[in-house]
């Protein structure tokens, strides 16, 4: 038997734990503001530390790039339209982030046994979402550049950016709205069992078709159209061929600033959403002991 | 059973390929009925049809939506798209399937072990499960001719050209399944990003096979690797016995019977070397202690 705590000593000790426990609103902003950097520090300096991960993180979308644009050359189509490729995989490397960097992460944390780790740190799935969201981006800027780049000197692409700051506004517009849609896919993914590989591969394809990634949304009709208000991808890729394809301009959907509006919407929506998701499929899985349940 | 003086016991050289034919056959089949209960019932039927279905039929979408920027489609670019597409399914899953199934035992499952212990070969394991996952495959190829047919893909005339089909399906099946398994001997050998390859040697082969485009658009060079491909005559062998026409350009210049000689050497020089370079891959992983390796990859 241990001793027991009585007087004096029991009262600061109930003190000391609502002290410990009861978090003034700034001390919880800190604390989130901490986990939030602290996963997102291997997103970004750990990935930069595994040369093999750069190098498959840019052939596949090279390689996919490679095929539309001979596609689109054995069809003899205007060379706008191999800029608005480039550009289209280099956003693309942005969802095939959020797909499997985002939202099959937390499956994939509690296969490997990590999930267990984040469960049991005082820290909350939400600001590692965070975390994983803001490293994941600033990760994929490097390959989306890259891609770019590669892109322009293997097929001689120009554009025409009149407006720096707009095309700046767009790309973080879009980014900001798909990782946002990331969060919402991580508590998907989390309750998925054996699927969820082949629920990543079915937001690939389909996704980039929904999304009018390399043909405009416009030739989808109206399916394509509701893309436009619920798949990221769709608003952020138009607005950037208007922006830096200005041979393109004529084929956009909406104005630009229209587009704009619709991912910032998106942005705050999904962010709301995916956090309480999170936060239910947690009180849900830890009630039910299924959270940390290998899939397979 | 003991054993008595005077009888020697049956020698079962220990490796990746051992045992007689009716070894490998019973090892094959086994390795099949593994592989469909694996690829074949993470979901209920209708999910897995419904996943079988619109992934292909998105991709043939993606295709169809960037060839109609040039402007209105005719049948025949559709025709020569929808085969390729189609095909490639199958070379898709074919070229990946060992070394999944591989890397599966080994990582996922961490079963590789045992099966290696067992009097099975890895050899028959691995052609099993790869073609299988050609055969659901297959499924979603099906799938992409049937949709092309209803786009108004003119299919030859009187029906497929059965005699072609039966000689062409089976060479290139097997050349996929050859390539896939040397591919397979390869990757297990690997520590990092072994998953990663066989999806970049597909994504390559892709570009290069005159799937969805005709070789002509690709550099001078190039070509040249794209012709010696066994797979670039397979998916056109494949588009003169389901369309009854040939290709546009080089690939459409070559006679069917020089075509159909073409995959038949390729064929068998990748058997010729493909099993000898599994084994070789299977033991050197062996030796290097990578066969039951977790890589958490």
């Amino acid at each position: 038997m241990g001793s027991s705590v009585v007087g004096a000593e029991a009262t600061a000790l109930i003190s000391r734990i609502h002290e410990e426990t009861s978090w003034s609103l700034g001390r919880r902003v800190r604390h989130a503001f901490v986990s939030v950097v602290a996963r997102a520090y291997p997103r970004v300096i750990g990935a930069a530390r595994e040369p093999s991960w750069l190098f498959f993180d840019l052939v596949f979308p090279i390689l996919g790039m490679c095929s539309i644009v001979f596609l689109l050359r054995s069809r003899g189509v205007d060379e706008a339209w191999i800029a608005s490729t480039i550009l289209a995989t280099a956003l693309l490397s942005f969802w095939i982030s959020v797909v499997w960097m985002m939202g099959a992460q937390f499956h994939w944390e509690r296969d490997s046994g990590n999930l267990l780790l984040y469960i049991t740190a005082p820290v909350g799935l939400g600001a590692i979402a965070l975390g994983m969201a803001i490293g994941g981006a600033l990760g994929v800027v490097i390959r989306a550049v890259i891609i770019t780049v590669a892109g322009v000197l293997l097929f001689g692409a120009k554009y025409q950016v009149a407006d720096p700051f707009l095309l700046a506004l767009v790309i973080l517009a879009g980014v900001a709205a798909m990782y946002s849609l990331g969060v919402c896919l991580s508590s998907v993914f989390l309750i998925s069992g054996r699927e969820a590989d082949h629920l990543g591969s079915l937001l690939n394809e389909p996704m980039q078709l929904l999304g009018g990634v390399y043909a405009p949304v416009r030739s989808m009709g109206t399916v394509g159209v509701v893309a436009l208000g619920i798949l990221p991808l769709a608003p952020a890729i138009d607005a950037l061929r208007q922006v830096a394809v200005p041979q393109l301009a004529q084929t956009g959907i909406l104005p630009v600033g229209v587009e704009l509006v619709i991912l910032l919407v998106m942005t705050i929506v999904f962010g709301v959403i995916g956090r309480m998701l999170l936060a239910h499929i947690e009180r849900v899985g830890r009630a039910g002991g299924k959270l940390l349940a290998r899939a397979d | 059973m003991p054993i008595s003086a005077g009888s020697a016991p049956e020698v079962r050289p220990f490796g990746p390929l051992r045992g007689g034919a009716a070894d490998a056959a019973r090892s094959l089949v086994a390795s099949a009925r593994l592989a469909w209960a694996i690829e074949g019932n993470w979901a209920q039927p209708v999910y897995l049809a419904a996943f079988l279905i619109v992934r292909p039929l998105a991709f043939l979408g993606l295709f169809l939506a960037v060839l109609s920027i040039g402007g209105s489609l005719d049948v025949a670019t559709i025709g020569f798209v929808v085969v390729g597409q189609a095909v490639f399914q199958i070379v898709s899953a074919a070229l990946e399937g060992p070394t999944h199934a591989l890397l599966d035992d080994r990582e996922r499952y961490r079963t590789i072990r045992y099966i290696f212990a067992t009097p099975s070969s890895l050899l028959p394991v691995s052609i099993g499960r790869s073609l299988v996952k050609a055969s659901i495959a297959g499924f979603s190829a099906l799938i992409v001719i049937g949709a092309g047919v209803l786009l108004g893909v003119p299919m030859r005339a009187g029906g497929p050209d059965l005699v072609l089909l039966v000689l062409v399906l089976p060479l290139g099946l097997l050349s996929v399944v050859g390539l896939g398994i040397v591919l397979g001997g390869i990757c297990v050998q690997l520590r990092n990003d072994a998953w990663s390859y066989p999806e970049a040697v597909s994504s390559t082969v892709f570009l290069l096979c005159g799937a969805i485009f005709p070789l002509e658009v690709l550099p001078g060079p190039v070509q040249g690797i794209s012709a010696a491909l066994p797979i670039t005559w397979w998916i056109e062998g494949l588009r003169r016995a389901l369309l009854g026409t040939t290709s546009p350009g080089i690939l459409g210049a070559m006679p069917t019977n020089e075509l159909l000689l073409i995959l038949a050497a390729g064929t068998a020089v990748i058997w010729l070397i493909s099993p000898r370079l599994f084994v070789a891959g299977i033991n050197r992983a062996r030796e290097k202690g990578q066969l039951d390796r977790n890589t958490a990859s």
